[in-house]
């Protein structure tokens, strides 16, 4: 029994190490109190509609976005500033699906416990004395440059379309801006039936897929450079119509380009020769680059998911996936991917992922991020002197050194006007952007989309945009 | 609500954890006073060498090792020569395998011997006379219980009021913020039991000490009252569990009283509880991600709960093989059997507490580090296994240590516990208040947090110490029983019970993964609450008194001493 009565310490010291850890819980539970009863995910917490107390947004050089005052939310003074920022920042509703006010709303205020553990959250309400919990605002800090907002929202006109803007070394998002858009100060009684509002809640930065048309041209020139030895100097003679897979592909007004090589080709966007290119690499070997440049799966970045870019060809004649390779047929395409792609070539192959939020309430994002190579770096210094070779011919200002190339994407068979792109990047330190713009149905085509690219660069040169982004 | 009845509330939550703290101090005050000193019951006396021998314990190893009750420094004895008993009988002795042999009256005995007052029993070349302790042994035993243990009635019935006390300020308190008198008929049924098995315990079953009962019906009821304020229905289950519970418990106690009768039923008990838990395997349903749930009829029953007992059964039913640690191996197969079934049924709370329960018995028995230390490897050895295997299961504990990040899938129980234990504060926020009822397995898994909102944490702590009281409380006792059996049995139950409120206080505030076992007495739970106070019978049978009133002595030998 001595020995039994011994060997039973086993057992107490189990029972002390209980009570060693109720002792540990205590002590965790006393020093995480604040931390714990403030949690948004307290029910015990007031509800409140959150915009009500929400935090500022503040852009990158310290413009007030949205902030709430006396329990009312307020944007920014200007009206074309409000309009420009509206896909960023959001309304009051949460109809924006990609908004900083619909995603991050529970984010933009935090709850502040200023009792102790004794009662908890427990004392009778007679005796509280009602400041236990305090609502307080998170500010966020935006990448985004709101002077550029403005210049964009400016050069979009009167069309629907969209401006995707950022910084290929960093991943900063300088300017995203979609039209149509309104004024989330005053939004528009009949924003549900005028036409002119039709999808206005779309961020088509981010949320729209368009034909791609020529500027898909890039993918095609990624996938032949990587895989056909010698295609630079190969060469063509362009008739300005042929015949691939019994039907006709064109270039643009049947214009023959006449003997061009794979640069010259890009530069005039010769249609025959890249649709050549896509059905010599064939369907798989299409559809790998494309998808190794993004397409046929989301982009997700800040918590947020854009739209699929889809290139699918598995059930195309040799016909369609001749004009694939033009960005015809069912290729689609997001203007973030887009730019993305541009940023690749300007970055050595491998994009820098794009993100808008600088900092929310003590949390710092600011973090750059690399997202998956798209391609080899000799690739990317290939197609880089394409593409400045490209935009050489582009009636651009000189103030930067750009790369680019345009497209102009049919939407139809029966002569709707298409829509107008222009994707590149820029050559310079201080400015290192890569961008996408969309005009939809342009009436004077994709020289409209350079235009107005090259207005949002001059702001971007003269304006605040060169500035570094605040600490 | 009103602003007095708010107040009065208040005040019921401010009471609540004095009134408890005084019943704990009652109950194990009158616990520890309780307890027979350490006085020999009888002697051996060396008359060559004139040295005298206190005989302590109702079971003592003779031998020639330090570690032996009986200690003589003879080297013609071996280590372990002989265990001397105690039964309702009368005094034994037992050869344990010694070289020498053991004689009595100068006659070499083997299997278990009765012996007398004036016996000479011989070991090597030691011969001791079995004399009786300075005064009578017979009233040695009635004289050493009574000054300390007078008829309690008086002091058990003032705890057993405070508990009703303790009960109708729930109740009130629950009535007065929730706004409905649910709970008033489960205070009413609670209290008829409490007094009603209080009074067939001292009445018919004349037993000295209430304590141990009162302090688990106090659980009981508690956690049957907060059940009964957020699902009344589920409240009645559990107060039938509750009486079914208690007359197990009488049964039990009956069952165990004579150990011959445990080691006649033990390879019984052995056999149905594996072919129980095989069926659990075969028909069992799985409830919540466990199959370990046998429906009949509209009652459903966990096997594994009562198995639990049995393994106990198993592993303590050594009797006067005290020293012997060859038959361990039936054991090690039992829990290696229960173990791989647990695992089948994914019931993985139940296999460590099966684990660490065997690890507890076979220490006990054996004293043998190197014993637990194999086992400890060869666990972790399978452990790596299984997920190696099943890397499955090792998802369903990814949340522990981080729940935070997984505030929202894995820890979302954990997180929720912690965030209303805070908002609970010290004193709760009071019952039907809180939140964490809505969260799933608030009554079971996550009971200790329930607690902990709605009544505060010194409630929730001193509930747990309770529990870690039991297991002290056994361990106080385990010396001074009967027999190695009840000393056993009672050390490794209260350390089940400690090890399961364990597992299930820990998993819930993330120090141990949440494995989904119950909070003893305290979650919701039929099969559970039955064999809680199942296990709670072991402690209470190790305590002598509890047997003390049917102790027929006989230390004279017989007119006839074949008879």
């Amino acid at each position: 029994m001595k020995k039994i009565g011994s060997r039973s310490v086993m057992i107490l010291i189990l029972t002390l190490a209980f009570f060693a850890g109720l002792v540990y819980h205590t002590v965790n539970l006393t020093l995480h109190t604040k931390e714990w009863v403030a949690s948004p995910m307290n029910r015990h917490l007031p509800e409140h509609d959150q915009l009500e107390y929400a935090g500022k947004i503040i852009d990158r050089n310290g413009v007030i976005l949205a902030q709430s005052i006396n329990e009312k939310r307020y944007y920014n003074e200007d009206e074309e500033t409000r309009m420009a920022c509206l896909h960023i920042v959001g309304d009051n509703s949460v109809n924006i699906a990609t908004a900083i006010q619909t995603v991050y709303r529970s984010s933009l205020t935090s709850f502040e416990f200023n009792g102790d553990f004794l009662f908890g959250l427990g004392l009778p309400t007679m005796m509280d004395n009602k400041n236990e919990i305090d609502i307080i605002g998170n500010d966020v800090t935006l990448t985004i440059d709101s002077r550029i907002q403005k210049a964009a929202l400016k050069a979009l006109g009167s069309y629907k379309g969209a401006v995707f803007i950022y910084n290929y070394k960093t991943g900063e998002i300088i300017c995203m801006v979609s039209t149509p858009t309104y004024d989330p100060q005053n939004v528009p009684y009949d924003i549900e039936t005028n036409d002119k509002y039709d999808g206005a809640y779309l961020n088509r930065a981010l949320s729209a897929s368009y034909p791609p048309g020529s500027t898909f041209k890039i993918v095609t020139a990624a996938a032949a450079v990587s895989e056909i030895p010698d295609i630079s100097k190969s060469a063509f003679d362009c008739r300005g119509t042929d015949t691939i897979g019994g039907k006709p592909v064109t270039c643009f007004q049947h214009t023959p380009h006449g003997h061009i090589d794979l640069t010259e080709a890009l530069a005039k966007s010769c249609n025959i020769f890249f649709a050549k290119l896509s059905v010599a690499l064939g369907k798989d070997k299409m559809t790998s680059y494309a998808e190794q440049m993004g397409f046929n799966h989301d982009i997700t970045f800040d918590g947020i998911v854009t739209a699929d870019s889809v290139y699918k060809v598995d059930d195309a004649s040799e016909n369609e996936l001749a004009w694939s390779g033009v960005g015809q047929y069912t290729v689609l395409e997001t203007p973030v991917n887009m730019a993305m792609i541009s940023a690749a070539v300007a970055n050595g192959g491998t994009p820098v992922m794009p993100y808008f939020i600088q900092s929310m309430g003590p949390i710092t994002k600011n973090t750059t991020t690399l997202g998956t190579p798209m391609m080899e770096k000799s690739v990317a210094d290939q197609l880089r002197d394409m593409m400045e070779y490209t935009a050489s011919t582009y009636n651009l200002n000189d103030t930067f050194r750009v790369c680019g190339k345009t497209g102009t994407a049919e939407i139809s068979d029966n002569g709707d006007v298409a829509h107008a792109w222009f994707t590149g990047f820029l050559l310079s330190e201080d400015c290192p952007y890569a961008f996408s713009i969309i005009l939809e149905q342009a009436e004077n085509g994709s020289s409209e989309a350079v235009e107005a690219m090259n207005q949002i660069l001059a702001s971007a040169s003269t304006g605040a945009g060169a500035e570094p982004a605040l600490p | 609500m009103s602003n007095i009845g708010e107040m009065i509330a208040f005040v019921f939550r401010l009471a609540t954890p004095l009134l408890m703290l005084i019943i704990i101090i009652l109950c194990f005050r009158a616990l520890r006073s309780g307890r027979r000193e350490e006085h020999a019951l009888i002697v051996l006396d060396d008359e060559l060498n004139n040295v005298r021998y206190p005989v302590l314990f109702w079971e003592n190893t003779l031998g020639r090792s330090k570690g032996s009750d009986i200690c003589i420094p003879d080297i013609t004895v071996s280590r372990d020569h002989a265990v001397l008993l105690r039964r309702e009988a009368g005094w034994f002795i037992t050869d344990t395998g010694s070289k020498s042999g053991v004689y009595v009256n100068n006659r070499k005995v083997s299997g278990r011997h009765p012996i007398f007052v004036g016996d000479k029993i011989t070991v090597g070349t030691t011969t001791l006379t079995l004399n009786r302790a300075d005064a009578p042994l017979d009233t040695t035993q009635r004289r050493k219980i009574k000054p300390v243990s007078p008829p309690k009635a008086s002091s058990c019935s003032a705890i057993l009021s405070l508990i009703t006390t303790l009960i109708i300020v729930l109740t009130v308190e629950g009535a007065i913020y929730s706004g409905s008198m649910q709970a008033f008929p489960h205070a009413l049924i609670f209290t008829a039991i409490l007094w009603g098995f209080y009074q067939f315990s001292v009445k018919k079953l004349s037993r000295k000490s209430f304590e141990l009962e009162a302090l688990a019906l106090m659980l009981s009821g508690t956690g049957i009252i907060v059940n009964a304020l957020h699902d009344p229905k589920q409240a009645y289950t559990q107060l039938v569990a509750l009486c079914i519970g208690i007359v197990f418990y009488c049964f039990m106690i009956w069952f165990i009283g004579i150990p011959d009768r445990v080691m006649k039923w033990r390879i019984i008990i052995y056999g149905v509880a594996v072919l129980l838990l095989g069926l659990t395997l075969l028909i069992g349903k799985n409830i919540n991600g466990a199959k370990n749930w046998i429906l009949i009829g509209p009652v459903s029953v966990q096997p594994s709960e009562f198995v639990k007992i049995a393994l106990i059964f198993v592993g303590a039913s050594t009797l006067d093989h005290l020293q012997t640690k060859k038959n361990l191996f039936g054991f090690i197969l039992f829990v290696g059997i229960c173990i791989g079934m647990f695992f089948l049924m994914s019931d993985f709370g139940t296999a460590l507490i099966f684990f660490v329960t065997f690890l507890a018995i076979a220490f006990m028995r054996s004293g043998n580090f190197k014993t637990v230390i194999l086992a400890i490897a060869a666990a972790v050895l399978g452990v790596v296994l299984i997920l190696t295997f099943k890397p499955y299961i090792a998802e369903r504990f990814q949340a522990w240590g981080h729940v935070w990040e997984y505030a929202n899938a894995a820890g979302y129980q954990q997180v929720n516990a912690f965030i209303c234990s805070a908002s609970g504060g010290a004193f709760g926020l009071g019952l039907t208040k809180g939140f964490l009822q809505y969260v799933f397995a608030s009554e079971s898994d996550l009971v200790f947090g329930l607690i902990s909102e709605e009544m505060g944490l010194i409630t929730a702590l001193m509930m747990a110490a309770v529990i870690g009281g039991f297991m002290i409380y056994a361990r106080g006792v385990s010396t001074r029983s009967r027999s190695a059996f009840y000393s056993i049995a009672a050390c490794t139950a209260g350390g089940l019970l400690v090890f399961q409120a364990a597992l299930n206080i820990f998993g819930v505030t993330d120090i141990l993964p949440l494995t989904g076992v119950t909070l003893p007495f305290l979650s919701y739970g039929g099969s559970s609450m039955i064999a809680c106070w199942g296990l709670l019978s072991f402690i209470k049978a190790a305590d002598e008194r509890t047997y003390s009133q049917v102790k027929p002595k006989k230390l004279t030998p017989p007119k006839n001493p074949s008879a």
